[in-house]
């Protein structure tokens, strides 16, 4: 083997991977170098000197390669005199380290002993007490009494705000600066930073707003003592009461295996409640990462305003039902719908619910067409280049670099699926080429090898002239995420093949580290996709709505205000929606059904990267609300007299079955894992920080048909026409915000409401010159017959006659979920309020 | 015999541009300029020239360690002269700069550099209008610039102020500071001469090393090694300070011995009896004044013999009134100020003993403090990531070794009482 060489570890010979430092080295072969500063993601810094060993090297023989033996026939070693720092040493083969002599124990020890004479030692309150790395480094080499006074020691701000998430104990703090390399290294915004020198070193931010990034909450996890801490958790329980159940983040495409840290809590009623969200480890998903929305989104599933109840809609109100009332309702009018029944399911109904909602829409057509079957938002489309050419099974972001060509087409991946944003720049910053092509500027160009500016409806000219670029055509590995921004359906597909076709063409397609990405709305929008439901029937579906309409997690209204008049048309017509919240679109039902959390039930969905994943019952689910699988199998009994299947893993068990993609996907497929390296959550959170080690699964990628040596031949779609506007129109544009006020997060969350912002629109600023609007003016936007007040942010880069509009920021007048043309006109304050 | 660095003391208004000219100045680098420059490399590691920052590692050996790859690389002048008792390179800065500005193009000549960087201490500010006034003289009369000496090759010279850190001279550390970045030191490997400044190739020298290549190139290796000792070659400037009838610099050929150099200074201040030395500030281990220390020869290997080094040469003369502990204790203030707290031993290390020791001065500290002082010294050796945290231990642990009995004095065989309970000296919070 040459990608291995030799490392003599106390006496004893192992073969280690080349290029590897020591502490990665010696952890692989089970000997644990205690670190602080090194984290197995950032690059090593050798400053807090835990991990010093004694360093030598054996002598080679040069012609057999064999070592040079002493008297006593042992490898003969030079050793150094002075102590290494493991994490800075790269083994070369030969390489011998000592690990139990009393010297390095004694380093280990003093170096202990130094850190706690500034370290508080406050483990009992402290929120890292439990799973901190210096508790536990304490317990092996501190002194069991202090040699330092404590009136000696510094007296600091112990609940310093480094922004509104993230508390500071100064006190706590041991300087490691993991916490300011994760931001500047891993994230690329190096929004802290130290001050001051010596003994008064410490953190701060440097941003304004303060400690502005998506991805604060992870440096609560990597930062090996109890100074970081977030406000969301903050002694709000300790570790070891806390039982981590396996979960999958529903906020976003990108499937982050996560950690939900349960209680049986005392005020919550002696229920089960989730306390936090962690991230839990895959490597080919999120690594040890998650982002705030992510991590801090989850208070939803307890949020007061929950429904618990079936809701009828009887003199024009909806009122309270039982669930044998509202069902047989349902079924009933199902059964006298004759066949016009149709469904159309958001981002977040597991593949089960989706696949029991499709047997209800079945057996209404008599058990055939599934034509009927929408997802929702439904301006993305093209799933089917995704089954041929989808990114190939086994790849992963995390070992890209060199020789990889990323492109990032019509997609602002650091606000649609920040973990993406997160890797993909890591790959670049590994050597991948990055390409992006916007209409406007988005956060990855920063990393982008070229940038390439389009215009909204240049993106099929732009792919085209891909094809024919060196670092795509010559690239060993071409990867392509397609967004949708500017695009509505139609646009979509087409842009997916472009995509499919610039992959085919390239011969990139069914390798390992190629292929194509939807940057689809939602975390289980790719499983809708693979279950049969798809976009262009949640078209037909709202062009002609059918006499039954099912509308699972898709709030309609919300991102559509033309769609208030559909649902309130209610001759002939019966709506079932079910939902956590009374949105906007279930006050227009004519049954509203509760809806289950994510962490109050089981299920597996399906990520962009097309990895069926699992996640677990976290929470006592509150009383009434059910899993959506259950209440349509439930209807399907009532209708058909069929069985209903007792779990979760049943449904799926007849996925694998009747789904040629998921087939063998069986929970117990599902929830397998394998040795993943860097080897965190084990006994020595020094190591990886508290992500939680993966005992959930990891999930498995379905493969596609160019992995199964099935590469289509695509053709590049004809460049279309370009819209034109006449003057005075604009283009509006919707765009993705992370932070917005859907229902399952802005409940979740009140402590991002501050994060959220106020409804805007941006604009060129010669239209806004033309408007006679500046930053800061409210105007109206009006499109289709909607209006709605926006703030104006004007911006240069944007182009010109476009409307650049957040969604789901005003749920009152909702925001386009397609590009539309419009109109804008400024607010004329008439009179001043006092 | 004339002063080969401290040349203003004969010949006046040496370090301005006209005046360098008309004794020679420049001969150097336009020699150079017709040799290879590995030549010129061959000459400076022939000469045996040794580093004056303090470590006194080989200069010659250094160039060559610079790759010969395409690109940019880069020299720093070290002018961040920040060791207590140093102000030796202060001098060429203000009094002989175009020697040192020659000795750096020759230097960025031999390795072919593209720019030079001359790092001087915030304090110098002062400094800074006359360095960048005489660069420009010299880019006038084409030794800076373009197309140097007709050569074909460049170079560039900047004058960067720090802001006041004794670890920014620290060469790594330096590099930070150029860059903007906080001034802490790096790890290495890599070492600057692969990646440095910018992660390129780059020469940390320091001024008085840089101010002797002229000479060295113009009169040769074989001029240069007849000065001095075989081991330590060459003029050294020796900055005598502390209680001492005539501080201030002094150019000497190595080898001469403390006696000797003490006396060329006046002697010990109103005749009193010399107690101390510390020959390389406040980092190199304080030496008894016996008969064997005062006779052993300035060289980098006859200090270290005596378990001290030659360092910076910045010798502080301690007479016999001085106290042993306030000395140690000023010291180790000194420290705790200027430890960048990049590394764990050494930001606690100074901190914790700075804290005892002031109990000690204070006698509020028992016989156990004393030991307890040594133990986190020796604590600290060999595990700081910079050589700041082992000086920071040296005055300890010398003045421990040779004058304990002082410490003792100080102290109280019970333990004091503690001034207040710690309760009540808790700082409000930051919410
Ligand atoms: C804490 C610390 C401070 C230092 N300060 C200086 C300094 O002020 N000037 C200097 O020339 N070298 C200083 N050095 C030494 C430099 O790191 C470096 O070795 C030197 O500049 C190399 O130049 P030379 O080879 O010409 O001696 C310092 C080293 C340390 C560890
Ligand atoms: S806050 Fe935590 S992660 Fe950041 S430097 Fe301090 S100890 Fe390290
Ligand atoms: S990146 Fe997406 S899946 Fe991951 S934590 Fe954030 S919102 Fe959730
Ligand atoms: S030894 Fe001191 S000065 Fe050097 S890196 Fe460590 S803390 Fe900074
Ligand atoms: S110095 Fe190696 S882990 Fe901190």
């Amino acid at each position: 083997m040459t990608d291995t060489v030799r490392l003599i570890i106390d006496g004893v010979v192992h073969q280690v991977p080349k290029g590897a430092n020591l502490v990665d080295a010696a952890k692989m072969v089970g000997n644990d170098i205690p670190v602080f500063c090194y984290h197995p993601k950032l690059a090593p810094v050798g400053m807090c000197r835990m991990c010093l060993v004694e360093l030598g090297q054996a002598g080679i023989d040069k012609d057999t390669g064999a070592f040079q033996l002493d008297d006593k026939g042992q490898p003969a070693i030079r050793w150094q005199p002075r102590l290494a720092t493991a994490c800075t040493t790269v083994v070369t083969d030969g390489m011998a380290i000592k690990t139990t002599t009393p010297q390095v124990t004694e380093a280990r020890d003093d170096i202990v002993e130094f850190l706690l004479t500034s370290h508080p030692l406050d483990c009992p309150v402290c929120d890292k007490g439990g799973e901190c790395p210096l508790q536990n480094l304490t317990m092996r080499h501190g002194p069991g009494e202090s040699r330092f006074l404590y009136e000696e020691k510094q007296h600091l701000a112990k609940h310093y705000p480094l922004g509104d998430l993230i508390y500071l104990d100064r006190e706590r703090c041991i300087q490691c600066a993991r916490c300011t390399r994760f931001q500047e290294e891993l994230v690329g915004d190096a929004v802290l930073a130290f001050h001051e020198r010596g003994r008064r070193l410490q953190i701060v931010t440097t941003s304004n707003p303060p400690f502005d990034t998506y991805f604060s909450g992870n440096t609560t996890d990597i930062c090996p003592v109890g100074a970081l801490t977030t406000a969301d958790f903050r002694f709000g329980a300790r570790p070891w009461e806390l039982t981590g159940v396996p979960s999958i983040c529903p906020h976003c495409p990108v499937g982050c295996n996560v950690s939900a840290s349960t209680r049986l809590d005392r005020e919550s009623g002696g229920k089960i409640v989730v306390k936090r969200i962690m991230p839990r480890q895959n490597e080919s998903v999120n690594e040890i990462w998650i982002c705030d929305k992510g991590r801090f989104g989850h208070h939803h599933s307890r949020h007061g305003e929950r429904l618990t109840q079936p809701l009828i809609r009887q003199g024009g109100k909806l009122v309270p039902a039982t669930w044998d009332q509202a069902l047989a309702l349902i079924a009933e009018k199902i059964s006298a719908a004759d066949g016009d029944v149709g469904a159309i399911a958001g981002g977040m109904v597991s593949n089960e619910d989706l696949w029991e909602l499709r047997q209800v829409v079945e057996n209404a057509h008599g058990g055939k067409d599934h034509k009927s079957l929408g997802v929702y938002p439904y301006r993305l489309s093209g799933a089917e280049w995704v089954a041929k050419v989808g990114l190939s099974k086994g790849s992963n972001f995390g070992q890209m670099g060199k020789g990889t060509t990323i492109v990032v087409i019509a997609s602002d991946l650091s606000e649609e699926a920040p973990i993406w944003y997160l890797r993909v720049k890591n790959a670049a910053d590994r050597g991948a080429h990055l390409i992006t092509l916007n209409a406007r500027p988005t956060e990855l160009d920063r990393f982008a090898k070229s940038k390439l500016k389009i215009s909204y409806g240049g993106e099929i000219a732009a792919l085209k002239s891909l094809t024919e670029k060196p670092e795509v055509k010559d690239a060993a590995n071409v990867v392509i995420f397609v967004g949708g921004e500017g695009l509505d359906r139609a646009g979509h597909a087409t842009l997916m093949q472009g995509a499919a076709s610039v992959l085919t063409s390239t011969g990139h397609a069914g390798k390992v580290n190629n292929g194509l990405i939807g940057v689809w709305a939602g975390a289980n929008t790719q499983g809708a996709f693979d279950l049969g439901y798809s976009s262009e029937a949640t078209e037909s579906l709202l062009n002609k709505r059918p006499a039954v309409l099912i509308l699972a997690d898709a709030d309609i209204v919300a991102e559509d205000a033309a769609n208030v008049s559909l649902l309130a048309h209610r001759e002939g017509k019966f709506t079932v929606v079910s939902e956590m919240f009374l949105t906007a679109t279930a006050a227009q039902a004519d049954v509203v059904l509760p809806r289950q959390s994510f962490v109050e039930r089981d299920g597996t969905v399906t990520s962009g990267e097309r990895r069926v994943q699992r996640f677990y019952t976290a929470q006592t689910p509150l009383d009434g609300p059910r899993p959506d699988w259950k209440v349509f199998a439930e209807i399907n009994r009532l209708r058909t007299g069929s069985k209903p299947k007792l779990s979760a893993a049943a449904v799926m068990k007849e996925i694998t079955e009747k789904i040629a993609a998921y087939k063998g996907l069986t929970y117990a497929e599902l929830g397998k894992v394998n040795k993943q390296f860097p080897d965190v959550g084990g006994d020595d959170p020094y190591y990886g920080g508290t992500a939680y080690e993966n005992k959930g699964g990891l999930g498995v990628q379905w493969p596609t048909e160019a992995d199964q040596g099935k590469v289509p031949s695509v053709s590049m779609p004809a460049v279309g026409k370009a819209r034109k506007l006449e003057s005075g129109e604009l283009l509006i544009v919707p765009i993705v915000e992370l932070f917005d006020r859907k229902p399952a997060f802005a409940a979740s969350a009140p402590l991002l409401h501050s994060h959220v912002p106020a409804p805007y629109v941006v604009l060129n600023s010669g239209d806004a010159k033309t408007l006679n609007l500046v930053d800061g003016d409210k105007a109206i936007l009006s499109s289709g017959g909607v209006e709605g007040e926006y703030t104006v942010r004007v911006d240069a880069a944007v182009p010109a006659q476009t409307a650049l509009v957040a969604r789901n920021l005003n749920l009152k007048s909702p925001t386009p979920a397609v590009p539309m043309v419009g109109s804008i006109r400024k607010v004329e304050v008439v009179a001043s309020h006092v | 015999m004339a002063n080969i660095l401290l040349r203003e003391k004969d010949i006046p208004g040496i370090g301005q541009y006209d005046t360098y000219v008309q004794h020679g100045g420049y001969d150097g680098l336009k020699k150079a300029l017709g040799m290879k420059p590995d030549e010129v490399i061959q000459v400076v590691k022939d000469s045996n020239l040794r580093g004056r920052g303090g470590a006194g590692f080989p200069t010659g050996m250094k160039w060559s360690f610079v790759p010969k790859t395409e690109g940019p690389k880069y020299i720093t002048v070290n002018a961040d002269e920040s060791e207590p008792g140093t102000f030796k390179d202060r001098q060429i800065l203000e009094y002989n700069f175009q020697q040192l500005l020659e000795g750096s193009l020759i230097c960025a000549y031999a390795v072919q550099a593209s720019a030079v960087y001359i790092y001087a201490r915030g304090e110098f500010w002062d400094i800074g209008p006359h360095m960048e006034a005489e660069i420009e003289k010299a880019r006038k009369a084409g030794w800076v610039g373009q197309n140097i000496g007709g050569s074909g090759w460049g170079c560039e010279v900047y004058v960067h102020l720090g802001a006041g850190a004794y670890i920014c001279g620290e060469e790594s550390a330096l590099l930070n500071s150029i860059e903007g970045k906080l001034g802490q030191p790096r790890v290495r490997p890599p070492f600057p001469a692969v990646a440095g400044l910018y992660a390129r190739p780059t020469v940390i020298n320091n001024v008085e090393t840089l101010a002797n290549v002229p000479q060295i190139i113009v009169q040769g290796a074989a001029w240069f090694k007849s000065i001095g000792t075989e081991k330590s070659p060459g003029p050294k400037i020796f900055c005598m300070s502390g209680h001492i009838e005539k501080p201030g610099n002094y150019e000497f050929p190595l080898g001469l011995t403390f006696r000797q150099l003490i006396e060329a200074a006046g002697g010990v201040r109103g005749g009193k009896k010399l107690k101390a030395i510390l020959p390389s500030g406040a980092s190199g281990p304080l030496l008894p004044a016996t008969d064997k220390v005062l006779d052993t020869a300035l060289t980098y290997e006859d200090v270290a013999a005596l378990g001290s080094v030659l360092g910076s040469a910045s010798v502080i003369i301690l007479d016999e009134s001085t106290d042993m502990v306030w000395a140690t204790l000023k010291m180790a203030r000194f420290f705790k100020h200027e430890s960048c707290g990049k590394c764990t031993p050494c930001r606690e290390g100074t901190y914790w003993l700075l804290k005892r020791l002031e109990a000690i001065y204070a006698k509020k500290a028992t016989p156990a403090d004393v030991q307890l002082i040594e133990d986190v010294a020796k604590q600290m050796q060999g595990k700081s990531l910079c050589a700041l945290g082992d000086f920071a231990t040296s005055p300890v642990m010398s003045a421990l070794k040779y004058w304990r009995d002082e410490f003792l004095a100080y102290t109280q065989p019970q333990k004091p009482a503690p001034a207040k309970a710690g309760k009540d000296k808790v700082v409000a919070g930051g919410d």
